[in-house]
């Protein structure tokens, strides 16, 4: 049991290994989710910063301006200046880094530095100013127009197109994302579950553990039980086998001078013996049965009135100069039980009230009803039984501090086929003035 | 070695060919200072302390060096007050800057990029530049709003 258990706990750490698995995909998922959510916030963010129609628009703004400063009757050089430079600045912009790259990919990269370099031949601070270069000014701004307008029209379109072809990229990455929570999810619910199902586990583990040892304690306890048990068992067969020894010995040494008498002396003390004898080994008996659950009872509604006279006879017959009282109710009272074993529980209490009181005081035995139970108290005006005994009163091997003699098997045993019979017993008793103990059986 | 730099220089010409004369006004300052308005030259701008940096920007390929004056000393240097700052462009571009960026940051009014002076043909004379790669906050279309170029003036309210 013990060694299966200890077994079945070593493979945990091959059921750890499943979590490896589990855990791989909760935290992956959780990171892909995290780099895709990532990626799609930098991707709007260079989305949002790239406003190429607003450069275009500025550029054809200032290709406008840059017309009308030519256009107008009173000049002023430095103004037109001012225009043409703000014209090139904007032809520069579209003309390098990212926005370059961008009218690469739509084709006019190359028209934006051609207008560039057509704008720089007619540079007004190194051809100065005159009517001819404020007219080619003119003519190139207006013929500007409809290629920045063009550039316009096509960054547009691209815009649109990579605008929904980033919602679409949104979209997937959305659906990524919620995909790989779920994943992580799911993954920490299984984790969780792994976790769970691994605590039970132990907790069986220690619970089986805990059977084990108990089942091997009572094992102990019950191998205990029978060294005692053999022990003090065969010390009482000694006792009632050496007298019987002793009083044949007796005989034997006087030989032919045995008188009548001293036969009858000696045969009185033989069956006493052998009364003990039989009554211990009817004990012994009925314990084994108890403890092995081999005990079988004939239940039946006894005449507890006759069961009590006839135990009250067989003990005035072994002891025929005690005083032997019995007091019963008025009508039939009838309890149920195993007449055998009755008869030996009240025999037991009869015994011990003989045994524990002096020889010139009464044994009483009351019969009667309570509610629904008939009740056979014995009393004895003995010394009564100190509080240090009490407790122990019915636990199997106990022997009294005053009194030692005995195997401490009977009460234990009366106790014990009361209860198996649904019944009881009870003691009530006063130091130096007696005791009364009480079977409890249920009513028939 | 000789060829390319010819080139260079060549091309640093084209684009300051507008030269502006030293004692031109390159950045005019208003609004809450004492002197009501101040005209500055791009002499005066060039005698402050100046501080490089290095950094990306959205508009151009690989990081560049920009070198300027930091938009915190001149504040300071004519004893502005006020909580922002209108920034106004060349083309009339128009956006109202907080004053505590330019004391959170290190923010430049860069006059060179890569070592070329930054010319009005392309993002110049001043080019407000913030130090984008050093603070991932700066990061945000909230900022790139603020990298005002060809810079004329500066209205503290």
């Amino acid at each position: 049991m013990t060694s299966g258990t200890l077994a079945g706990q070593r493979p945990g750490l091959a059921q750890y290994a499943l979590f490896l698995p589990v855990l791989v995909v909760f935290l992956g998922s959780l990171a892909f989710a995290l780099a895709k959510s990532s990626a799609l916030e930098r991707d709007m963010r260079i989305a949002a910063t790239q406003n190429m129609l607003w450069v275009v628009s500025q550029t054809q703004m200032e290709a406008h301006a840059l017309g009308l400063a030519v256009a107008q009757q009173d000049r002023d050089n430095s103004h037109i200046e001012r225009r043409f430079d703000l014209t090139i600045s904007r032809l520069h912009l579209l003309g390098r880094g990212p926005q370059a790259r961008y009218l690469e990919q739509i084709g006019h990269l190359q028209t934006v530095n051609d207008m560039a370099e057509a704008l720089l031949e007619l540079d007004p601070q190194i051809h100065g100013h005159d009517e001819g270069q404020h007219q080619a000014l003119l003519d190139l701004t207006e013929a500007l127009h409809p290629q920045i307008n063009r550039i316009a029209n096509d960054v547009m379109i691209e815009d649109w197109d990579r605008a929904a072809a980033r919602l679409d990229a949104y979209r997937n990455t959305q659906r990524l994302v919620i995909f790989a929570v779920m994943a992580a999810f799911l993954a920490a619910l299984a984790i969780s579950w792994l976790l769970l199902r691994k605590q039970r586990q132990l907790h069986l583990a220690d619970v089986q553990n805990l059977h084990a040892a108990k089942l091997l304690e009572q094992e102990r306890d019950v191998a205990l039980m029978y060294r005692d048990f053999a022990a003090i068992v065969s010390h009482q067969l000694r006792t009632p086998l050496s007298l019987i020894d002793s009083a044949l010995h007796r005989l034997e040494r006087k030989g032919n001078s045995v008188t009548a008498d001293d036969v009858i002396e000696r045969r009185a003390v033989v069956s006493d013996a052998i009364g003990r004898l039989t009554r211990l080994s009817d004990t012994v008996l009925l314990l084994a049965r108890l403890d092995n659950e081999q005990l079988q009872a004939d239940f039946a509604a006894l005449d507890i009135r006759q069961v009590v006279d006839s135990a009250i006879a067989e003990a005035q017959g072994r002891h025929p100069n005690r005083k032997l009282q019995v007091s019963c109710a008025d009508g039939l009272l009838k309890a149920k039980g195993d007449l055998h074993l009755v008869s030996h529980i009240i025999d037991n209490l009869l015994s011990n009230a003989l045994k524990f009181s002096n020889g010139d005081r009464p044994v009483e035995l009351r019969v009667f009803q309570q509610g629904n139970r008939v009740a056979c108290a014995v009393t004895d005006q003995g010394d009564g039984i100190d509080a240090c005994d009490q407790p122990h009163l019915f636990d199997r091997y106990f022997r009294g501090k005053t009194h030692k003699e005995g195997a401490g098997l009977g009460l234990a045993l009366a106790q014990a086929l009361a209860e198996f019979q649904g019944g009881q017993i009870s003691f009530e008793t006063w130091p130096g003035k007696g005791s009364v103990f009480t079977l409890w059986l249920p009513v028939a | 070695m000789k060829l390319p730099g010819k080139l260079a220089l060549c091309l640093a010409v084209l684009l300051t060919a507008p030269a502006l004369g030293a004692s031109d006004t390159v950045l005019t300052l208003t609004g809450a200072i004492p002197n009501d308005e101040v005209s500055l030259t791009r002499e005066d701008l060039l005698d402050m302390p100046q501080q490089k940096m290095v950094t990306a920007t959205t508009v151009t390929d690989g990081r560049s060096t920009f070198e300027g004056f930091l938009i915190r000393d001149l504040l300071e240097a004519h004893e502005a007050g006020g909580d922002i700052v209108i920034a106004r462009a060349l083309n009339d571009y128009k956006i109202e800057i907080p004053i505590s960026d330019f004391e959170r940051f290190d923010v430049i009014g860069a006059l060179f990029m890569d070592g070329e002076p930054l010319s009005p043909r392309d993002k110049g004379p001043i080019w407000i530049v913030y130090p984008r790669d050093d603070h991932p906050e700066l990061q945000d279309i909230r900022y790139d709003t603020r990298w005002v170029w060809q810079l004329v003036s500066l209205h503290v309210q």
